[in-house]
């Protein structure tokens, strides 16, 4: 890795911090990290939309927009606030076990639920359904007469957007935190972020058709081998062939999570028959 | 409240077993870790030990969604 001091004193430079490792393995890094912030900022960004596109077709766009605003500006307000005091004032290795459990956090969440999702144990994800759901809750809600501001519509854009936009500030700042992590990770949430954009503008029948449960599990091994690579640096490991680690951490979650998708399955049938 | 549970929510997921599960794989790898010093087994060995923790964790979690579902 290209910073191997147990402690960085707090002097050292913000932009030096992200400065990206020297070893030849880096893309793999690179790659992974760009892969793991597109698909889960996509997927995040894709269920606000689906929030943003029922209070705007149920009730009006114009507040539904404004709505979703507001959130993006308090979103931006949190990212400028929470990367830069986070990577410059905690020590290197203590962040690198924070952002690591952060990441095992999220992504053993995403992997739970997909290996039940793929067992048959839990309905799959569908953005489409939560939009279907949103535009029927929002039906019963009293839309004020035209020219008046419709708060209801702006509050449950507002929330919405603001909650889906919070797990992808958290997931794009733990993984830039890493030296040379911050282009990948700003990238894949540019890309997730234009992708999401061109799928509202368009239209939102393809909501329908991505395999979001696939999508998520994906996501799931992708940010667990990050949490378990940096936790492990934090705590003083050095991987056996350096950023390529994650290329075997990756294969340990997938193997792992399908021998449980197996046994779920197994075990799920086994219930059926008896 | 409803906003402060989704974010609980969102930060920790939806049971406890898990945010449990890796509280306590991070706090048995950091006294391991104490226990080993910088130069140790650890160093080479320990980031296998966590991964194994780690899948013991989700494992646990989801074991325990199992059981609910059984009841």
């Amino acid at each position: 890795m290209g910073l191997t001091a147990p402690h960085v004193s707090l002097s050292v430079p913000y932009v030096s911090r992200l400065a990206p490792p020297a070893s030849s393995l880096a893309g793999v890094a690179f790659v992974l990290t760009l892969i793991g912030a597109t698909l889960a900022c996509g997927l995040e960004m894709l269920e606000a939309l689906a929030i943003v596109l029922a209070v705007g077709i149920t009730r009006r766009f114009r507040d539904s927009l404004i709505g979703a605003a507001g959130a993006a500006l308090a979103l931006a307000a949190l990212a400028v606030v929470l990367g830069p005091v986070l990577i410059s004032r905690v020590p290197l290795a203590p962040l690198r076990v924070l952002i690591g459990a952060f990441l095992l956090l999220f992504g053993l969440e995403w992997l739970r639920k997909g290996v039940l999702r793929l067992a048959h144990l839990r309905s799959p994800s569908s953005s489409f359904k939560e939009f279907v759901e949103e535009q029927e809750e929002l039906e019963g809600l009293e839309l004020p007469p035209p020219g008046r501001p419709d708060w209801a519509g702006r509050t449950i854009a507002f929330k919405g957007v603001l909650l889906e936009g919070v797990e992808v500030i958290l997931i794009v700042t733990a993984l830039g935190a890493r030296p040379g992590g911050l282009a990948p990770a700003l990238i894949g949430g540019g890309v997730a972020l234009i992708a999401v954009i061109v799928v509202g503008l368009v239209l939102h029948a393809p909501l329908s058709r991505l395999p979001e449960t696939h999508l998520k599990y994906t996501v799931g091994i992708v940010l667990s081998t990050f949490g378990v690579f940096f936790a492990a640096e934090g705590l003083g490991v050095s991987w056996p062939l350096s950023d390529a680690a994650l290329l075997y951490l990756a294969a340990a979650f997938f193997l792992i999570s399908q021998l449980q998708i197996r046994l779920l399955t197994r075990e799920r049938a086994g219930v059926a028959t008896a | 409240m409803s906003v402060l549970r989704q974010l609980r929510k969102l930060v920790l997921g939806e049971t406890w077993s898990l945010p449990v599960g890796v509280a306590l794989a991070l706090g048995a790898a950091g006294i391991m870790r104490a226990v080993d010093g910088d130069d140790g087994w650890w160093h080479h060995a320990g980031g296998f030990i966590l991964l194994g923790l780690v899948g013991l964790a989700l494992t646990g979690s989801l074991a325990g969604a199992l059981r609910a579902r059984h009841r």
